[in-house]
């Protein structure tokens, strides 16, 4: 416990994270409506990255497909408020259900490895979307879900809130990263053979991993429709928002979990402020973050903390 | 009569698909490359041919022909812009580099897919069939596209095989994709056998863009549904193997076929989706994949 | 080492809070009496339907600024592409309103955004006016909710209309001509066609025609072989459609196949000035119905409109250029009855229009009917054209048809006279 409190006390990412929070919280009494509304999607989003960014610093796997369990949360907690279900009970279902997910996708991921790994989460993805199209007269198909409540119409109040759940998950799950448990899984990660040759069960400690990054994303998921106030396939189940976390992810600095939040509010802020372009941004965005991955290959965190590595 | 109907539009649309999972594996196989702008290079192909027909009215052949060229450009931009440069960097690290990769095709996908959108709009675009008109088959009427369709992808896939098969280069290639070491070890540069492939690929993909012009129509909105239906007939066979992409493009195109006609229109994907499970659970590395 | 990092982040932060400071203050700018009124027109810029909607605003705000504007002050677009994204849209609407001072929203054509959009329209009480979405439920909402939804008005057909627009064409401009007492409906599936097709049960045997089969597909389907083939089993007369989403691949797949069985209904992409070279022809002889078209002369002001639209933007315009032109006046007229921007005062004055537009004589319904906001329907107010592709132009054929107006099938289909 002590040796991961000093961790934390001594890592420069939990200071740099605590000086943009610092500054992120004091928005509310300076910034529109409209700011706060795009920055409270990028928390959303922060969550979405952070939670890859486990399952890949842990598990060295790379999901292809994190809006499966996004998605899975999302609409889970959707269905059951458009029932009457209250929102509370929702957002734990959506967790519960993102869980499930989870397993499911842990299953054959701890047969497989590499590429084919990649590929069966992005099957998942695309039988995800085609099981939500296919009942559509349940499920909203394309034209998506209406909810009945939402966290609130105030912009203030949304970004408290998904400012506050941000900060919590990301505590979490670095304080995780950090500790004996979260450096064990990482070494079972980067090495199978070694990690189990000293004792650890490789196996118990990967699907850890993966129920720990469902959950976070498939709550986040639901938290994120009950901001919107609709749940819908282009925004949390569509392969292109999951590439856009692992953008994001990857932008900010992977294994730094600090990094993803960062590279989400980076990346959405960029998106927002290039909207003049009209048509061109989502290109121009690609295009940086083509260039980040090319050049800059530890990401926006790597650039920060490039001093501190040893050689 | 149903039956027979089956059979031709069913042997057609999985022609097609096994075109496009051909390259797509044959990409893996031998650079070891997933490339997620698979999808969007066949738009480009496909685009490329509806341009030249319309604004320059020629005649479809002309147009297959721009359409294959553009193919081939887009898949060497994507190896020397995209793919090369991640390959070659060294602050990657080589654990790593696969991800790079696929996420920056992935990427690179994106922005091919805006710049065409851009352009000529997502409404999709066709090309004039290459032979126009109806024939009768065993009692049922077919368009002559169709058959040229299918007669097309399979010339081009048994060209192909010559190629593996028969010449010292095909010979290189099918040894690049087993130990690429051993065959740099013995003299041989690389960097030619993965032009090589590159190219090959860059014609695979451009005439199955170019033939989905021709036959169903192609619109830049539809480039991730292209690359994961790819993707997903590529995992069903087992990456790597071309055998295997061709068996599974038929596999999934006449479970497609057969939902469609004899269940319904509305399940299409489903029974194909469902395999893919299966496999996933059961035989993960694909029907005929190399474990 | 330590110092650069840490200057590294107190810069980052300084332009974060700079930037976000100088947003705050542009926006609390005040309304200077002289000052543009804005417009928001959030649009779908790589769809053509999409594309059309920015097209008619700005030729409406064009044709308004040059009369003088409203009251001596001029309109301003603000432009916004949603990408197509619900997601994308909501960001676009809470910056128009926030950020941009819009005194209302115009646009899309999804009825999944329209539907998206209509809730943060209650939220932040700003009028919003759909010129392009067809779902029967934005004008539900509004009806089973008015005090909340009542920013919302819906400036295009419902899908409930639409489908009795169909059937009254079918009636009085095919049957007379052509023996259609049998169809299979044909839609792709969606929310917007589920009411759609249920009027159109309802509708066609009205009018004589018996529903053989309803065939639904999912909107993303590429080969329509299977689906020609089982409806030609059934050997309709027409094949009544309802799509969108899709249009160009069934239309070329049908020419194609030299399918027996002509189409007829709604085809989206088929009222698109394009439409006839993006299907090399095949478009040959497709009916379908729009909310207007070049030629339809459906009030004094649709040709001209078409004629300036062609001078501006080279092809004729697509049906959500029309409804989106139409919308600026109705807005612009609003305002000057109202005599403000307010929302609640703008709503009231916007339930009191009667504008003869480009599509018709546009009035919305009130309180008590089912379609609240939702454009009248009617030979007096908004009806529709049909129309038919023939030789690479499109000919009116309902509800005024040219006096040398021919109505032709391709050859290979097998429509018998009475």
């Amino acid at each position: 416990m002590t040796d991961t409190i000093r961790a934390l006390l001594t890592s420069r990412s939990v200071w740099i994270a605590l000086v943009v929070l610092t500054v992120l919280s004091t928005l509310p009494w300076v910034a529109s409506a409209y700011i706060l509304g795009v920055l409270t999607i990028a928390y959303y989003f922060g969550v979405f990255a952070m939670s890859w960014d486990l399952l890949f610093g842990f598990a060295n796997e790379v999901n292809f497909g994190p809006t499966f369990l996004i998605g899975s949360g999302a609409y889970a907690a959707g269905l059951l408020n458009a029932h009457g279900v209250p929102m509370w009970v929702c957002l734990i279902a959506g967790g519960a259900a993102a869980l499930l997910g989870g397993v499911v996708l842990a299953v054959p991921a701890l047969r497989l490895t590499g590429p084919y790994f990649g590929l069966t989460t992005l099957v998942a993805v695309l039988l995800l979307q085609q099981f939500i199209i296919i009942f559509a007269s349940s499920t909203g198909g394309e034209i998506g879900l209406t909810m009945n409540d939402i966290l609130s119409t105030e912009a203030i109040t949304n970004y408290w809130y998904a400012l506050g759940f941000m900060t919590v998950c990301g505590a979490v799950l670095f304080t995780l990263s950090r500790s004996p448990v979260g450096l064990i899984l990482q070494a079972s990660g980067q090495d199978r053979i070694g990690a189990s040759a000293l004792g650890f069960n490789v196996v118990k400690h990967k699907l850890a991993a993966f129920c720990i990054s469902a959950v976070f994303s498939g709550l986040a998921g639901a938290m994120m429709v009950f901001y919107l106030g609709t749940a819908s396939v282009g925004t949390v189940v569509d392969v292109s928002v999951g590439a856009q976390v692992i953008i994001a992810a990857v932008l900010g600095g992977r294994r730094t979990i600090v990094g993803a939040a960062i590279g989400s509010i980076f990346l959405i802020l960029a998106g927002e402020a290039l909207r003049p372009l009209g048509q061109l941004s989502t290109f121009v965005v690609s295009g940086v973050a083509l260039l980040v991955i090319l050049f800059f290959v530890d990401g926006l965190m790597g650039l920060l903390l490039r001093r501190r590595e040893e050689p | 009569m149903l039956t027979v109907q089956i059979l031709i539009d069913g042997f057609a649309i999985s022609a097609l698909y096994g075109l496009g999972a051909v390259g797509f594996t044959l990409m893996f196989g031998v650079c070891g490359v997933l490339n997620l702008a698979h999808g969007a290079t066949m738009v480009v192909a496909a685009v490329t041919a509806w341009v030249v027909a319309g604004q320059y009215a020629a005649n479809p052949w002309v147009a297959a022909v721009a359409g294959t060229a553009a193919g081939v450009l887009t898949a060497f931009a994507t190896y020397f812009l995209v793919v090369r440069p991640i390959q070659r960097s060294s602050s990657v690290p080589a654990a790593e580099r696969e991800i790079f990769v696929l996420t920056g095709t992935l990427l690179w996908g994106v922005m091919i897919q805006e710049a065409v959108a851009y352009f000529y709009t997502d409404n999709p675009k066709t090309v004039r069939p290459l032979i126009a008109g109806v024939m009768q088959i065993g009692g049922v009427r077919t368009p002559i596209n169709e058959l040229v369709i299918a007669v097309i992808c399979w010339a081009v896939i048994g060209l192909l095989w010559l190629l593996v098969n028969r010449s010292k280069a095909g010979k290189v290639l099918l040894a690049a994709s087993i130990n690429p070491r051993a065959l740099s070890i013995l003299g041989f540069e690389l960097s030619r056998v993965y032009l090589l492939v590159w190219t090959i690929y860059g014609v695979l993909a451009g005439i199955a863009g170019v033939l989905l012009a021709t036959f169903l129509g192609a619109s830049s909105a539809q480039s991730s549904q292209l690359t994961a239906s790819a993707f997903s007939i590529v995992v069903l066979g087992g990456l790597g193997s071309v055998y295997g992409s061709l068996l599974a493009a038929y596999a999934v195109g006449y479970l497609e076929t057969l939902t469609a006609y004899l269940i319904s229109p509305t399940y299409r994907t489903v029974p194909a989706l469902v395999l893919l499970v299966l496999v996933v659970y059961v035989r993960p590395h694909g029907l005929l994949g190399r474990r | 080492m330590l110092d650069r990092s840490r200057m590294a982040v107190h810069a980052r932060n300084g332009l974060l809070s700079a930037a976000a400071m100088a947003c705050f203050l542009a926006g609390a700018a005040q309304a200077d009496p002289k000052e543009p009124i804005k417009i928001g027109i959030i649009s779908e810029e790589s769809a053509i339907p999409g594309a059309g909607i920015s097209k008619g605003a700005r030729l409406a705000v064009d044709a308004i600024n040059a009369a003088g504007g409203i009251d001596g002050r001029k309109l301003e677009i603000v432009q916004y592409d949603d990408h197509s994204q619900a997601a994308d849209a909501v960001r676009a609407f809470q910056r128009a309103v926030s950020q941009d001072k819009v005194v209302a929203v115009i646009g899309t054509y999804i009825s999944e955004i329209a539907l998206a959009l209509q809730p943060w329209a209650a939220r932040s009480h700003v009028p919003f006016i759909t010129t392009g979405a067809a779902s029967n439920e934005i004008s539900k909402h509004i009806h089973d909710d008015y005090d909340k939804n009542k920013y919302t008005f819906h400036e295009f057909m419902a899908s409930r209309f639409i489908a009795d627009s169909v059937c009254d064409s079918i009636k009085q401009a095919l049957q007379p001509h052509y023996s259609i007492k049998t169809a299979v409906v044909f839609s792709e599936d969606a929310a917007w066609t589920a009411p759609l097709d249920a009027e159109y049960l309802e509708c066609l045997p009205k009018i004589g025609v018996k529903v053989l089969d309803h065939v639904r597909f999912s909107a993303d389907t590429g080969d329509f072989t299977p689906l020609f083939n089982k409806i030609e089993g059934q050997k309709p007369d027409v094949i009544v459609t309802g799509i969108s989403h899709v249009g160009v691949q069934p239309t070329v797949q049908w020419a194609q196949q030299q399918v027996p069985v002509p189409m007829m209904g709604y085809s989206g992409q088929a009222t698109s000035g394009t439409f006839w070279n993006d299907t090399n022809g095949a478009a040959a002889g497709i009916v379908t119905f729009s909310v207007a078209a070049a030629g339809a002369e459906l009030t004094a002001k649709t040709q001209p409109f078409v004629n300036d639209y062609i001078k501006h933007f080279g092809d004729a315009p697509v049906l959500t250029g029309f409804t989106t032109y139409d919308a600026v006046f109705v807005l612009a007229e609003a305002i000057k009855r109202a005599g403000s921007t307010d929302a609640d005062q703008l709503v009231a004055a916007l339930e009191k229009t009667d504008y003869v537009g480009t599509v018709g004589r546009v009035q919305f319904y009130g309180r008590n009917n089912d379609f609240t906001h939702a454009m009248k329907y009617g030979p007096e107010f908004v009806t529709g054209t049909m129309l038919q592709w023939q030789n690479g132009k499109q000919v009116i054929l309902w509800p005024r048809a040219a006096s040398q107006t021919k109505i032709g099938f391709p050859a290979f289909t097998h429509l018998q006279r009475p």
